[in-house]
């Protein structure tokens, strides 16, 4: 695989000139295609951050970031939202979803904004429908249904522009274990059928137990790496957990 | 610690609601400067006798108080569930309900004294604007000078603490009742969007559109009281449905997967905007029945003002004119009253007279746009039953033409500063109200009026002496010797005809002074066959004349009436006719210019001031529940177009995505309140334009009343949409 987005050398700071927080600290790091990523770390070691430069949100202080060969460093605010739209997906811990729009409206609103089609719109929007099994909630509105579902809704409409990347910030921190688990598998299915690409941040190293590869944060540095390889879930979320234990991280086992 | 408390969480709801509070402020500002008028009328010295102005700004109070309340109430009840989370907080840490409602009304009675103060200061500068206002309109001049008085300061008090009262003491229950969980869930609850019946739902928008279409049709042609209240009350009902037709309307399309929803940002606008109808559409209603009471009322006003500025000027041309019934009143004592009063320039008596005909009455009643086809049969010709029972029975035109010489109307014609004019002895011309001068353009070629009176000895019932003989036709000899043609007698066949000349439209003072409407102006000689009518006396004078020569002159002529017992059908004080000018009735028996003119402007000032108050009121308080619903929502919205923002919406994409969103919101009622009082309006225009003959068009009240409201809309509507920018951009 090759790779795909390119995180070279950036910086982020934050406060001003008499009390400098330097959120990530000379960050170099690949991520290829089709790759499933976790990133985990204590608070404050610069996950949320990283995310937020990766999702174009927010802007490095020094450093570039390419997607392929476009660096994002280097856009306006104007092609950085049209980058958005084009390119990447969001899943976050609070959902995210418009309060006024039924669960189906929420996806092809994102479709609609893109610029499609009444007939493609409805055809995707139908696909991911089916794909992340809420066909039936469909006509509903985020307050009518369950936290799992709402995710899922959310993860459609992530899906829904076929990005390059897709991000998930804490996607089951809100989530029971049984939605967290299904939403995983979801996840994992969506990386392994469709070949999407995942950058997720998460504390729970039973979640992160679902990734390829888990960059381990402190202090802005990465401070770990943990490749899966061919090696079981279980082992692998023992791994995770060793390492937790160095850094203090959280910790909980799902049955 | 509470009172620690409370003037925090008021600091911050002012942040939150600075709308309200401005609006609040201006409440009390207008309450104050409007009470200022009940206790501090320095006009009052001048009509100590008029009180319509009080009254009127006394109802125009007992509204707004009334209106005032529902939008404290609204608001009081608004920003309670907006922080139930909070009071459920508070009442979790073991505060008690008690002291919880105390906390709020502690911040809502310290916001109110804050803008009430705040108010009745601007009050006190918007008073000099208003005092001066009424002195320019009175043509007085007014000296700046800023006085207090307790009256005007514990009225405004009271009107704000009623308000304050009315509204507060149901907030008081509400927290009685409420419970921790309740609290924590409202917040919840208000987000919640019900969707049931919408099919059903839905048919309200069409059935509400063909009932303000049908408004549109027939509202004119509406006969009786009945019918109109009973349309009215339809026209409220509509109102209120309508908004539920309208989001029920909207969810069908979306649902339906309408194509329209699949093209820009119109999905996430059209759900916002009726997610948003649907949760206040009582409210909209109400906000509408507003708007069009604010518009009516400006509209209102509007009318009043341009006839005061257009034709007022023309009501009294004359210094002085004064009215007696008796055709052989000298005015003696009257003159000899004015000459101690006033230099006198030129004094003229006159009389009018009339040839016992309807001639002209008749064609001013099936031709004048004021009596549309009201006195025609079917075919166009007049219905002389009709008209002759109006003649006799309705105080507009005398029963008979009125003539007067040209003499007298040249005389009276130079005492005005006009032309005179030259009339052959064949000849006749007309005089006629200047507002009238369009529709009577015709009447020369229908009238046949005689001249004088054929004395040869052809005349069949004129004897070899060229009298008349009585026994043969009736007509009667004077004590002149004047020849006196029987009334209802066609004259025209007894003398040639007068050939018509012109229409003269200078002001005259037509109001029943130098006739109903029109004067039909003759060689002198052609009066010797008619028969005096009444007597004026006109005058001109230098200078003004004393403010209360008017009711000095009632006095005076009141008394002599009552001495000769003169004779009941018209009484020196009553003028016995006004001509078309129904609306507005300026004639007077005893007319002093400048008398007239200032009592009549501040008549006029007493329903345009109120008027105006009212509808100015009325707009602020709807646009502040318009802006509040808004700005208070900011942490939903905020929400909302961060998610659109990840989503990846350009900024300049949000800018206009908010400004779609607002302006769909503020336009909705305003438009809908426009639909609705324009028909009324348009017809009320109509209406005061045929019967004041204001020189502009019947819908130009109302495009101006909509300009002024949109003028008020905008403002509110730019520091709404500045501080939405703000709280939805500033922390995305």
């Amino acid at each position: 695989m090759n790779s795909y987005i390119r995180i070279c050398d950036i910086e982020k700071y934050y406060g001003n000139a008499s009390h400098v927080t330097k959120a990530i600290d000379r960050l170099t790091f690949t991520v290829k295609k089709g790759e499933f990523m976790g990133v985990m770390g204590p608070s404050g070691s610069g996950k949320t951050t990283l995310l937020n430069l990766l999702s174009t949100i927010d802007r490095v202080s020094a450093g570039h970031i390419f997607y392929e060969d476009t660096d994002i460093t280097a856009l306006s605010e104007d092609d950085l939202a049209e980058f958005r739209k084009n390119n990447l997906g969001f899943v976050f811990q609070e959902y995210n979803l418009l309060d006024t729009l039924t669960i189906e409206e929420n996806i092809s609103l994102a479709l609609t904004l893109q610029g499609n089609s009444k007939k493609s719109i409805l055809e995707t929007t139908a696909k991911l429908l089916k794909l992340l099994d809420i066909e039936e909630i469909r006509g509903k509105f985020p307050y009518q249904v369950s936290g799992g579902q709402k995710q899922r809704c959310a993860c459609a409409r992530a899906l829904a522009c076929d990005p390059k990347l897709l991000l998930a910030d804490e996607p089951t921190g809100a989530l029971d274990s049984l939605s967290s688990q299904t939403l995983l598998e979801t996840f994992t299915k969506l990386n392994q059928t469709l070949g999407t690409t995942i950058l997720m941040v998460t504390h729970d190293a039973f979640c992160a137990s679902y990734c390829s590869r888990i960059l381990f944060l402190r202090d802005g540095k990465i401070f770990h790496e943990l490749l899966r390889a061919d090696r079981s879930r279980q082992l692998f979320l023992q791994d995770i957990l060793d390492v937790l234990s160095f850094t203090g991280g959280k910790t909980t086992e799902n049955p | 610690m509470l009172s620690k408390l409370a003037i925090r969480n008021m600091k911050r709801s002012a942040r939150d609601y600075l709308v309200y509070l401005l609006t609040m402020t201006l409440i009390s500002a207008l309450l104050y400067t409007f009470n200022s008028l009940l206790f501090q009328n320095e006009l009052k010295q001048y009509w100590n006798t008029e009180d319509m102005l009080e009254l009127m700004v006394f109802l125009a109070t007992l509204f707004i108080v009334f209106v005032t309340a529902w939008l404290i109430s609204y608001m009081v009840r608004f920003m309670m569930e907006k922080r139930s989370r909070e009071f459920g907080i508070y009442l979790l840490l073991g505060m008690k309900k008690r002291t919880i409602a105390r906390l709020y009304l502690r911040e809502n009675i310290l916001s109110g004294a804050i803008a009430l103060l705040l108010g009745m200061l601007f009050g006190t500068l918007f008073r000099q604007v208003l005092m001066a206002i009424l002195f320019s309109m009175l043509k007085m001049t007014y000296r700046l000078h800023i006085s207090f008085h307790p009256g005007t300061f514990l009225m405004t008090a009271f009107c704000f603490g009623l308000c304050y009262l009315l509204s507060l003491s149901r907030c008081q229950k509400k927290f009685r009742k409420m419970n921790i969980h309740d609290l924590m869930e409202t917040a919840r609850k208000n987000e919640e969007i019900r969707e049931r019946h919408e099919s059903a739902k839905k048919l309200l928008l069409p059935l509400s559109v063909l009932f303000i279409l049908a408004f549109w049709a027939l509202f004119g042609s509406l006969q009786s009281n009945g019918e109109v209240a009973l349309f009215l009350i339809g026209l409220v009902i509509t109102i209120y449905l309508f908004y539920i037709g309208l989001s029920a309307h909207m969810i069908c399309y979306i649902r339906k997967r309408g194509n329209l929803i699949y093209r820009g940002q119109n999905l996430f606008l059209m759900r916002q905007f009726s997610a948003k109808i649907r949760t206040m559409q009582f409210t909209m209603g109400t906000l509408t029945v507003l708007f069009t009471l604010a518009l009516m009322g400006s509209s209102i006003a509007l009318m009043f003002s341009t006839w005061q500025n257009t034709l007022l000027d023309h009501k009294f041309p004359f210094d002085i004119l004064l009215y007696s019934p008796d055709p052989e009143d000298t005015f003696e004592k009257e003159i000899q009253f004015l000459e101690k009063q006033v230099t006198a320039l030129d004094i003229y008596p006159y009389r009018l007279y009339t040839d016992g005909d309807n001639q002209v009455n008749t064609w001013m009643l099936t031709h004048l746009n004021a009596w549309g086809t009201m006195y025609q049969m079917p075919d166009g010709s007049a219905d002389m039953a009709k008209i002759e029972d109006f003649l006799e029975n309705r105080n507009v035109y005398y029963p008979y033409d009125t003539y007067m010489g040209i003499s007298d109307y040249n005389h009276l014609r130079r005492m005005l500063g006009y032309e005179e004019i030259d009339l052959g002895d064949t000849e006749y011309a007309i005089q006629i109200k200047p507002r009238l001068e369009q529709e009577v353009q015709t009447i020369g070629e229908d009238l046949k009026l005689a001249g004088v009176f054929d004395t040869s000895p052809s005349g069949a019932d004129l004897n070899p002496a060229g009298i008349s003989d009585t026994s043969l036709s009736g007509a009667e000899l004077n004590p002149a010797g004047i020849y006196d043609a029987p009334f209802g007698e066609d004259p025209a066949s007894r003398a040639s005809l007068l050939s018509f000349t012109g229409i003269y439209a200078d002001p005259f003072s037509q109001d029943g002074h130098n006739g109903a409407d029109y004067l039909i102006i003759v060689p002198d000689e052609v009066l010797s066959r008619m028969r005096p009518y009444q007597s004026e006396l006109a005058m001109d004078i230098e200078g003004t004349a004393p403010p209360r020569l008017r009711n000095e002159l009632d006095t005076l002529r009141n008394a002599g009436a009552e001495d000769t017992q003169s004779d009941d059908l018209y009484s020196c004080f009553v003028l016995p006719c006004n001509g078309s000018d129904i609306l507005i009735n300026s004639g007077t028996p005893n007319e002093v210019k400048d008398n007239h003119r200032a009592a009549l402007t501040y008549m006029l000032a007493s329903l345009m001031i109120p008027l105006f108050y009212i509808g100015l009121v009325f707009l602020c308080v709807a646009v502040t529940v318009l802006s509040v619903q808004q700005l208070s929502d900011a942490a939903a919205y905020r929400f909302r177009y961060d998610v659109l923002s990840k989503l990846g919406l350009k900024e300049s994409e949000l800018h206009g995505l908010i400004f779609k969103q607002l302006a769909a919101f503020y336009l909705c009622p305003a438009l809908f309140a426009i639909l609705i009082s324009g028909k009324m309006m348009l017809f009320a225009g109509d209406s005061f334009v045929i019967a004041t003959g204001v020189p502009v068009s019947a819908g130009s009240f109302f495009l101006k009343s909509i300009a002024l409201f949109f003028g008020i809309y905008l403002v509110y509507f730019a520091v709404t949409y500045v501080c939405f920018q703000r709280n939805i951009r500033g922390r995305i």
